[in-house]
């Protein structure tokens, strides 16, 4: 028997809130989930189960912010228990992959007396024994630091970029983005593509509802992109399509890093100006994709999976933040 | 007010003593030293038991004393059994080193709100976050302020037609903040993107000059489409910079006396300090909006360099055809020769900042374009407010303007 350190192993286990995407990221790296059972109580509650040892293994947890109404929560708290669950299974190191960080919009006091519920669910997640956690698009990278513990935020840029060269060409392009808050983003797209950029500022009455819209920039002619970091209601998107329309643009077509579609999101889409709306597969989408013909996927797990990959080997990560997988 | 004392740090005396005459108290006293080997060293000079305890330190330009100078103080009156301890940081330290940069950046201010609570601290005030997710930094409530509307009430009393005027940010990254501003006033506003990646001949092809006549028949628009509740407005207007300074693009590559600078202009497109650092000299500089014939007014939150400032209103009033030019922001932190060269800047007809960082009298004397809003009133209402448990939240609406 010897006492030399076994080779580094690792486990990737799938959260129920999106395991087709944990297939795919675990088909990337040649790797089987691991077996985990959860079994939910009638009282709603449900508990974890990790059914192989992972004592002094690199575990990956992937689980996004989805669900909807009903199981958001459910979902991240099935998160947190599996962190537990790993904890106290003697894992070696536990990294959270959560390529859409639920509740990162409740990220500052706009109004008075409200939580800094991102702040909340950063503690939260500490708190349950994770010891990395890998993101993607928060939608304020001032999140990171409600961590005391390391984040990788990737970009979807690369692949975006990707995608545009390829499917949309640069030229008559114009970026737009839908509210003040995304302009950075959208100058560095734009900046990246060599194409000129606009940008629209609503005032808002009430969260989730789109009132007056102000356009900056000219879009006379040009094949407007929109672009944001995710899309909900569609509201903002669809109004601010229809002004672009409006404005003497031949085409809107909206990009996406998120794309939630909570609600009537997509028969909205369908019956709105909006040409084509492309998102990445960080959340799950089967069953919206085929409801909608307008809805166009980019695959994102490659980049997550080669993260998981650098990470487990100690490489650097920053080679993902420029380029595509 | 009983049992509470008010600590003024040495960073800004000048403002310590405002908030306490607008308190009717005065500050506590406290001796505030350094001991020969640089250390610093406090002594209160009054009981704290029970009491609640208000410290007011903002940055400054020995910023890392200050803050040392800060936590001591906190350490002392947690020590002197404070009953709670407040730190009003009107402009908080290291607040754009508040997110990751793209490799291995340390989130310094996080660090710093760490730092802040170990010590004691219960509480923090402060104004304008640089950002405003900060506030998720801290384990304990922090109160961020606004200068906004005393800023909007100030342009309302002193620039001519405001309501003509539109305000415009200077890098993509300000462009919320510029909006709540226009909001308030009910103004247009424009945003400004400075670049070095575009191709010269790529862009300027598509370059959109001299379209004067098509832009007044936009002002006109406006006024049509405002009722239908939409504005639109404007064209792209695209010139060059050349070390920091607008040139005519016919011109041949420009003849520069100021060539010393051309090592801060590479870092200095402010707000994007995740941007790698590129060592051009030449950059586009774009404006999205319209400002023919209106004052501009270039908002940020904050001015420690003038080059991206002075690029903005030399584009704006050079290329774009604004009328005047006025640069507003809440903190003037005018690092080294900053006030003075947009002093000297003729394109720049008025710098407005508030004084939560201490600016040095002879320098503010010198300078005539400077004006400098006492913000004191509402640092003093907060005190109070927040001593008797009332609300604050007052404080942040859009309308009230406490002098």
């Amino acid at each position: 028997m010897s006492l030399q350190k076994p080779p580094n192993s690792i486990k990737i286990i799938a959260g129920n809130s999106h395991p087709q995407f944990a297939e795919q990221i675990a088909g990337y790296l040649n790797l089987q989930i691991a077996d985990i059972h959860v079994i939910d109580f009638a009282n709603q509650e449900s508990a974890v189960l990790v059914k192989e040892s992972i004592r002094d293994e690199d575990v990956y947890i992937i689980q996004t912010g989805c669900g909807g109404p009903e199981k958001l929560n459910d979902h991240l708290m099935e998160l947190l228990f599996m962190i537990h669950a790993c904890k106290a299974a003697s894992a070696r190191r536990i990294t959270a992959v959560v390529p859409n960080f639920p509740y990162a919009r409740q990220d500052r006091k706009d109004k008075s007396r409200v939580a800094i519920s991102a702040k909340l669910v950063a503690n939260l997640l500490v708190t349950a024994g994770c010891h990395h956690v890998i993101t993607m698009d928060l939608h304020a990278s001032q999140i990171q630091g409600f961590f005391n513990i390391p984040v990788d935020n990737l970009y979807a840029e690369p692949e975006v970029l990707k995608y545009v060269k390829l499917k949309l060409g640069t030229s008559d392009l114009i970026m737009v983005s839908p509210d003040a808050g995304g302009a950075k983003r959208v100058a560095s797209l734009a900046d990246k593509l060599d194409t000129p950029f606009a940008l629209i500022h609503k005032e808002r009455a009430k969260a989730n509802e789109v009132s007056r819209m102000v356009l900056v920039g000219d879009v006379k002619g040009k094949v407007c992109v929109l672009v944001d970091d995710m899309a909900d209601t569609c509201g903002t998107l669809c109004k601010a399509s229809d002004l672009l329309l409006e404005r003497g643009a031949r085409s809107v077509i909206a990009i996406v890093t998120h794309g939630i579609f909570s609600g009537q999101a997509l028969a909205r889409i369908n019956q709105g100006s909006l040409a084509k709306i492309v998102c990445t597969n960080s959340m799950p989408l089967s069953n919206v994709a085929e409801a909608s013909g307008k809805l166009e996927i980019i695959d994102i797990s490659p980049t997550l999976a080669e993260a998981i990959r650098r990470l487990h080997n100690g490489e650097s990560v920053s080679y993902l933040f420029n380029n595509p997988v | 007010m009983r049992k509470c004392k008010v600590f003024v740090g040495n960073s800004h005396p000048k403002l310590g003593q405002l908030v306490c005459e607008k308190l009717g108290i005065d500050p506590a006293p406290v001796t505030l030293k350094k001991f020969a080997n640089g250390e610093t060293s406090v002594q209160i000079g009054v009981s704290v038991r029970d009491e609640d305890v208000y410290i007011i330190q903002s940055g400054s330009p020995e910023t890392n004393d200050h803050i040392m100078e800060l936590l001591i103080l906190i350490s002392a009156c947690r020590g002197g059994s404070a009953a709670k301890i407040t730190a009003v940081i009107p402009q908080f330290p290291y607040s754009k080193q508040s997110k990751m940069k793209k490799h291995r950046g340390a989130i310094t201010a996080r660090m710093l709100a760490n730092l802040l609570i170990m010590a004691g601290a219960d509480h923090v005030v402060s104004m304008d976050l640089h950002a405003s997710q900060m506030q998720g930094f801290f384990s304990k409530p922090v109160d961020n302020l606004y200068a906004g509307p005393t800023l909007a009430h100030w342009i309302r009393q002193n620039i001519e037609n405001y309501s003509e005027a539109v305000v415009v940010s200077k890098n993509p990254g300000g462009t919320k903040r510029v909006t709540a501003l226009a909001d308030q006033l009910k103004v247009n506003f424009a945003m400004i993107h400075t670049d070095r990646r575009r191709t010269r001949d790529g862009f300027m092809g598509k370059k959109v000059r001299g379209k004067q006549p098509a832009a007044k028949i936009n002002t006109t628009e406006n006024g049509e489409v405002e009722q239908e509740n939409v504005i639109v407005s404007t064209d792209i207007q695209t010139a060059r910079i050349v070390k920091g300074h607008v040139v005519e693009d016919t011109s041949a590559p420009h003849e520069e006396p100021q060539v010393q600078h051309t090592s801060d202009i590479a870092n200095d497109n402010s707000d994007d300090e995740d941007e790698p650092e590129f060592n051009a000299s030449e950059k586009l500089i774009t404006l999205v909006g319209n400002v023919q014939n209106r004052p501009a007014i270039i908002v940020d939150d904050m001015i420690d360099k003038h080059t991206s400032f002075i690029a903005a209103a030399e584009h704006l009033r050079m290329n774009c055809g604004a009328k005047k030019c006025y640069v507003v922001a809440t903190h003037g932190i005018f690092a080294n020769d900053c006030l003075e060269r947009l002093n000297e800047c003729e394109y720049i007809d008025g710098i407005i900042v508030t004084n939560t960082y201490p600016i040095s009298e002879t320098k503010a004397q010198n300078c005539k374009k400077l004006t400098v809003i006492d913000v004191s009133p509402i640092f003093a209402e907060c005190i109070r407010r927040d001593h008797f448990g009332e609300s604050i939240s007052v404080l942040f609406d859009s309308l009230a303007v406490i002098t």
